[in-house]
């Protein structure tokens, strides 16, 4: 009797907090349904960052043996003049573009988001750039861009802004306005799209309403609309932000990061790390650094853009 | 068995060690060119990688290799000239490599003085002719004394002169490239004589086509941007009198209007085209940009020069490409036999037909001499014939982000010689510490 007191005296607390088992969904059946994906992850993420930290741990050359060198890489980047300007000039870049690319998205938003007359048409106009994509498009600008010959040139000439001779892809801060505003015109469709999206989740009834009471078309925006599709407008500028943050094709067709550094990236700087300095393993050791800014960088955007009760 | 979180980790660890080993495979085994045999009766299939400038040089000697014997087979592969050293290194890390590479001679070192090539000094010793070879191409391909790469085609810079226009100015053209002073006197002149007629001509944001052409200014004054040997290399800028000296001159001509002002911007895809049409007095480039572009009337009336230093000397930019033959190849003897019919005299006499020079002084006959006048300068002055060998050669002088290019134009179009120099001196030294790491 006393024994068995004994026994049931320990075994209660187990048995309150384990769950009861389902007869329907036993726990090896959920594991097994997870498995494919569970295996894709890993072996497509997972195995590959592994391989990744290793390789940041080491010397890596493109070329020849390697050797382990411990936390070596991570300290000359912390040191390294270069990648320290590169990050600061994504960000920047970053800092510029966004704003834009989210205002004259949610402009053309606006212009397209009913069904009149035309509407499709100017959706499909207001999104080609995006389809067209900006490698075409940078090598288009290489053109256009071209000092008394290219578009660009004899546009502003002919409106007596300049006198169409402008070096505009040999000057640092020329070279970066001209990439921002055709990643401005180029990706402002996608968030163009996001947000036309969403405006068309919102009930006619909700708009009959503000006008009811009297809204303009500012008030209306701003109170309803707006309110309505923040979540879409978190999704655009986080997508927007990433895309910022590892921009590398438009740069390096229309600049090469340069003149000298003045517009390096900070994936320009890796990839010239690892395919021309041919280090791999610093060249890692600067991606795992990068994608540990971009994780907070975006972390702090879902807590700031976060719905608030 | 039963399925666990601990046992799905523990797999997902031996994937991920599994998959790091098989990134990280050993180097390639090393070729005997040691023996007696090497080189000998070769058969088969011998792979070649050429770059994608230098294919036609290649391909008409693989042409005539084949028109000759029927034992050996070559098959070039051309990679784009920007993605060679990356695939290259690619081919070497995954264990399967071609025989031989038609590579740029400036990159030689990277692969070298890791260990990818194997050493020819043997076999290259036992070639008929072996010391009328370019010492330029050789010093690039040699470490520790042992050489690495067989000098294949020459691909140099010259300063081309418009005699046509410069004895309109009253220029002689010997007496104006004795030194950076005299040059720039002439082209005050040459400027002279019209408004769109320029003493002058250099691509101002080819970085490449820059340190091909004006750096030999620099090494006629014996010296170098870099010194030391490889491994504990510095920057030899801020400074240097040759480089402020060679900058300066520059500045000069753009600063009084005797380069086309076209030149802030050129990237080097316009180069040539203001002198083959006649409006330029001195252009410094190489044999082929202008050989294939100009009309023959002007070809008449073109003389070369070796490219001469601030108060004289002359030098010109070593470049094209060593065969190099890969340490773990599958075919080293029949690759060999293949290279050794590349450089014979014979077959280096037809290169300038593909706008290459050859790598031999003894190419230079009367015959030859005759046929393509412009290609000799250079065959008969090879010891004034110079590159860097370095690791960082790539990163330093061909990149559009490099410190090079950005010296040349905060020097050349702003005018801050001395700040530009300073300024490369750190670059030149970050860069190379890191190259060396």
């Amino acid at each position: 009797m006393t024994a068995t007191l004994q026994t049931e005296t320990v075994r209660t607390p187990a048995t309150q907090t384990r769950r009861p088992r389902s007869l329907t969904h036993p726990p090896r059946t959920g594991l097994l349904l997870v498995l494919p994906a569970v295996a894709f992850v890993v072996v497509f993420v997972g195995v590959p960052l592994l391989v990744a930290i290793y390789i940041s741990l080491t010397n890596f050359p493109l070329i020849g043996d390697y050797r382990f060198i411990g936390l070596q890489n991570y300290l000359l980047i912390f040191t390294d003049p270069a990648f320290g300007r590169s990050i600061l000039y994504t960000l920047l870049y970053t800092a510029v573009v966004t704003g834009p690319i989210l205002v004259l998205g949610y402009l053309l938003a606006v212009m397209v988001r009913s069904n009149r007359r035309g509407a499709k048409l100017l959706r499909t106009v207001f999104f080609l750039p995006y389809v067209v994509g900006l490698t075409t498009l940078s090598f288009l600008m290489v053109l256009e861009a071209q000092p008394d010959s290219g578009a660009v040139n004899i546009v502003l000439a002919w409106l007596g802004i300049t006198d169409g001779s402008t070096a505009w892809l040999v000057d640092g801060v020329l070279g970066t306005i001209l990439i921002c505003a055709l990643v401005v015109w180029g990706v402002s469709g996608l968030t163009m799209m996001l947000l036309m999206s969403g405006m068309q989740q919102i009930p006619s009834e909700v708009y009959e309403s503000a006008e009811l009471d009297g809204a303009g078309w500012w008030r209306t925006e701003r109170n309803v609309t707006i309110p309505m599709i923040r979540r879409t407008i978190a999704l655009s500028v986080i997508i927007s932000v990433i895309g910022s943050m590892l921009a590398f094709t438009q740069f390096f067709i229309l600049t090469q990061g340069g003149p000298g550094s003045d517009t390096t990236t900070v994936v320009m700087a890796i990839y010239k790390r690892a395919f021309v300095q041919l280090q791999l393993g610093a060249a890692t050791a600067m991606s795992l650094v990068l994608v540990v800014i971009i994780g907070l960088i975006t972390a702090a955007q879902f807590w700031l853009l976060r719905e608030r009760e | 068995m039963t399925l666990t979180r601990r046992g799905l980790l523990g797999s997902a660890a031996a994937g991920a060690l599994a998959g790091l080993f098989a990134g990280c495979s050993g180097k390639l085994p090393e070729i005997d060119t040691g023996r007696a045999s090497f080189g000998r009766d070769g058969r088969g299939r011998v792979e070649v990688w050429c770059r994608a400038a230098t294919q036609t040089g290649i391909q008409g000697m693989v042409d005539r290799f084949h028109a000759q014997q029927d034992r050996i087979e070559v098959r070039v592969t051309a990679v784009p000239d920007e993605q060679f050293v990356t695939k290259l290194a690619t081919a070497i890390r995954g264990g399967r490599v071609p025989d031989l590479v038609d590579f740029d001679d400036i990159n030689s070192m990277l692969f070298i003085y890791r260990g990818a090539f194997a050493d020819l000094t043997d076999p290259i010793s036992t070639l008929p002719g072996a010391d009328e070879l370019s010492p330029g191409h050789l010093r690039l391909a040699t470490n520790n004394g042992r050489i690495y790469g067989l000098p294949f085609l020459a691909d140099n810079s010259v300063l081309f002169c418009n005699t046509g226009l410069l004895e309109r100015a009253g220029v002689d053209v010997d007496t104006a490239t004795r030194s950076l002073e005299d040059l720039l006197d002439a082209a005050r002149q040459v400027g002279g004589l019209a408004d769109d007629i320029h003493g002058w001509s250099y691509p101002g944001n080819g970085a490449g086509a820059l340190g091909f052409t004006v750096q030999p200014h620099i090494w006629a004054a014996d010296t170098d941007l870099i010194a030391g040997r490889v491994g504990r290399q510095r920057g030899n800028v801020a400074g240097n009198p040759a480089v402020r000296d060679t900058l300066r001159f520059l500045h000069t001509l753009w600063r009084e209007g005797l380069v086309p002002s076209s030149a802030f911007a050129d990237d080097g895809s316009r180069w040539g085209s203001d002198y083959v049409a006649g409006k330029v007095g001195f252009f410094p480039s190489a044999y082929d940009t202008v050989v294939s572009e100009a009309s023959p009337e002007l070809l008449e009336q073109t003389v070369i020069k070796l490219l001469p230093g601030p108060r004289g000397g002359r030098a010109f930019f070593d470049g094209g490409d060593n065969l190099c033959m890969l340490n773990g190849a599958a075919n080293p003897d029949a690759a060999w036999e293949f290279a050794a019919f590349c450089v014979a005299p014979e077959q280096q006499r037809r290169l300038p037909e593909g706008g290459y020079i050859p790598i031999r002084a003894d190419a230079a006959t009367d015959d030859f001499r005759q046929k393509h006048p412009l290609a000799v300068p250079t065959l008969d002055d090879l010891d004034a014939g110079y590159a860097p060998t370095s690791l960082a050669y790539n990163l330093i002088y061909n990149q559009s982000d490099g410190p090079w290019l950005a010296m040349f134009r905060r020097a050349v179009f702003d005018g801050e010689v001395e700040a530009a120099m300073e300024e490369a001196q750190i670059s030149y030294d970050r860069l190379l510490d890191q190259a060396q790491a």
